[in-house]
């Protein structure tokens, strides 16, 4: 679990974001593969098809690449194709604005921050806890890597569970 | 040539190298080869208007009928018809229907479809008949008077009538006395009689409505005299009445003189920026700078009145989420507040939420303090508020807020 490279993702996302662009690609990891997936899950992002060096197509009628394209059909992946693989996501825009705001990474390499449930319930109610701020903003989110997976803060205090803090998503 | 550079064959230097790397414009300050042309990403990304636009179509989309379809269409329609439809076909540019028969996908199109050719009671605005066409003291004609009609019309009547005429002349008969709008443009229900103000359904009578229209006259007239080319213009801008002006909340916040130096000596000017609010959601931030300290107030004043914008308000009382705002060297922070907490910011923001109608918020203006950029970055703060409901449109997810619902609405 490298946290040097989900902080050039979280920077990656930023940018994107202010360039406007509407697909764009992430190095292929499991790590950045389940947060892309719960961050799709939260609706900030639109898709997330794990593809090759070029973009994958669009699907005709979404206008944004499906993860099980039935057209084109799934490249699998290989011993020889997997270190080429890398992860397209589709991001999305509303009102001239983009729906994912600020990706600010929470853990860094050299700290990494653990959160128990009562902290958790704490820092989902707005209060700050273990050094990590509450969600105080309408929309704002907080990604935690759990045992069951990269989760949502509100959906680990909804199964009583604690974990690494990842990122936090304005 | 310094010892450093490896001495090169001569004819080398005429041709250039394959790689880029030699052809260095600047200094390099690094030992990896500078990049002449603007990079490009390793991986092609997507920009979002790409991304989104459907097909567009183009002139040469829409062709002709070939003879297939032409043969095909003989057998549908009469001869008639066919002219009818290949003179639609030649009347209309294959240009314009590209440019014009896509649908927009720009941030300002409509929700709905419509070709704005009819006014929709429930969506558009009302379109109310002027005022000027009623007419109160209309009368039906009488039977003689429709007599007079027809024998106006029968003494007017050419040699050579048709029935047309006598069509033309039932068409235009007037069946009141009275406004010709009154009956040809009357109330409907597409333009329905709204009451304009100070109109009332039983609606005087000519004398008093003229009594009473000089009445106002004079009143407006005394007003008048009172109020202030900039008063004037005021109220026509933003339509608020003299009234409504004075019972809004303004108050001035800076005030200080600002020079301007020039080669004749300084010259003093005052500065003065001020806050108007209704107390209930509406705030403005107005500016002036004057010779004169009381025309630069009501300067900045009116100003304020006309930058008068919705501010976001939760529960009418805190604002939506921790904002900041910057504005020069200011920073500062915004934070929500529950109920009771009271206006726990410094004396600048204080006056802002009281003019707004925030009751409950606390700051930290972090940085410099400068009073007038804080006034700004409080306001730029107040505006960048996100809409729950909006963010939640934008996420497609499902938004519920709790204490609303937790209180049944009655918080």
């Amino acid at each position: 679990m490298s946290l040097v490279n989900l902080a050039s993702v979280c920077a990656h996302l930023n940018n994107a974001t202010k360039a406007r662009l509407g697909l764009t690609s992430i190095p292929n990891s499991n790590l950045h593969l389940k947060l892309c997936q719960a961050l799709q899950n939260s609706g900030y992002i639109s898709s997330v098809v794990r593809g090759g060096p070029t973009p994958p197509p669009t699907h005709p009628i979404l206008g944004h690449p499906t993860a099980n394209d039935e057209v084109e059909g799934v490249e699998p992946i290989t011993r020889d194709n997997v270190a080429s693989r890398r992860l397209w996501l589709g991001l999305k825009y509303w009102q001239n604005e983009s729906v994912l705001g600020k990706v600010k990474l929470v853990s860094k390499p050299t700290r990494r921050v653990h959160l128990n449930v009562e902290e958790l319930r704490r820092v989902v109610r707005g209060e700050e806890a273990g050094y990590v701020a509450g969600l105080r903003s309408p929309g704002e989110s907080l990604y935690l890597s759990t045992d069951r997976g990269v989760l949502e803060a509100r959906e680990c205090v909804e199964k009583k569970l604690g974990g690494l803090v990842l990122c936090r998503v304005l | 040539m310094s010892l450093a550079r490896p001495a090169r064959c001569l004819f080398c230097s005429f041709s250039r190298a394959a790689t880029q790397s030699t052809r260095v414009p600047r200094r390099q300050f690094h030992p990896s080869p500078a990049q002449l042309t603007n990079r490009k990403p390793k991986f092609p990304n997507i920009k979002a208007p790409e991304a989104s636009s459907q097909s567009v179509p183009k002139p040469e989309d829409f062709k002709p009928y070939t003879e297939e379809e032409k043969a095909y269409l003989a057998k549908e329609y009469s001869a008639a018809q066919l002219e009818a439809v290949k003179a639609g076909e030649a009347a209309i540019d294959p240009k314009d229907l590209a440019e014009q028969c896509n649908e927009r996908d720009d941030p300002l199109k409509l929700n709905y479809v419509d070709d704005f050719s009819v006014i929709e009671p429930g969506i558009d605005r009302h379109v109310r008949a002027p005022e000027s066409n009623s007419d109160y003291n209309f009368k039906l004609k009488s039977e003689d008077d429709f007599v007079k009609d027809f024998g106006r019309f029968f003494a007017e009547m050419p040699d050579n009538a048709t029935g047309a005429d006598f069509v033309k002349f039932t068409d235009e008969l007037r069946l009141t006395h009275g406004k010709e709008e009154n009956e040809l443009n009357p109330h409907s229900a597409l333009v329905p009689d709204l009451f304009g103000p100070g109109e009332t359904i039983d609606e005087p009578r000519v004398e008093e409505r003229k009594t009473a229209a000089e009445k106002g006259e004079k009143e407006r007239s005394l007003q008048a005299e009172e109020m202030t080319d900039a008063l004037k213009s005021l109220l026509l801008a933003t339509g608020y009445t003299a009234n409504q002006i004075r019972d809004f909340r303004l108050k001035t916040l800076v005030s200080h003189s600002v020079v301007n130096q020039t080669r004749l000596g300084k010259v003093r000017r005052a500065y003065r920026l001020s806050i108007a609010g209704n107390g209930n959601g509406l705030l403005g931030v107005g500016e002036g700078k004057s010779d004169e300290a009381a025309d630069a107030k009501t300067q900045s004043q009116y100003r304020a009145i006309r930058n008068m914008q919705p501010i976001p308000r939760y529960e009418n009382r805190t604002i939506f989420g921790d904002v900041s705002g910057k504005v020069g060297a200011v920073e500062l922070q915004l934070m929500h507040r529950p109920p009771g907490f009271g206006l726990r910011v410094q004396y600048l923001i204080y006056e802002m939420c009281r003019a707004a109608g925030i009751h409950d918020l606390a700051a930290r203006v972090s940085r410099s303090r400068n009073k007038m950029n804080t006034v700004k970055a409080a306001y730029e703060a107040l505006m960048s508020q996100r809409d729950p409901e909006e963010v939640a449109r934008a996420r497609g997810r499902k938004m519920v807020d709790v204490r609303k619902v937790y209180y049944a609405g009655k918080v």
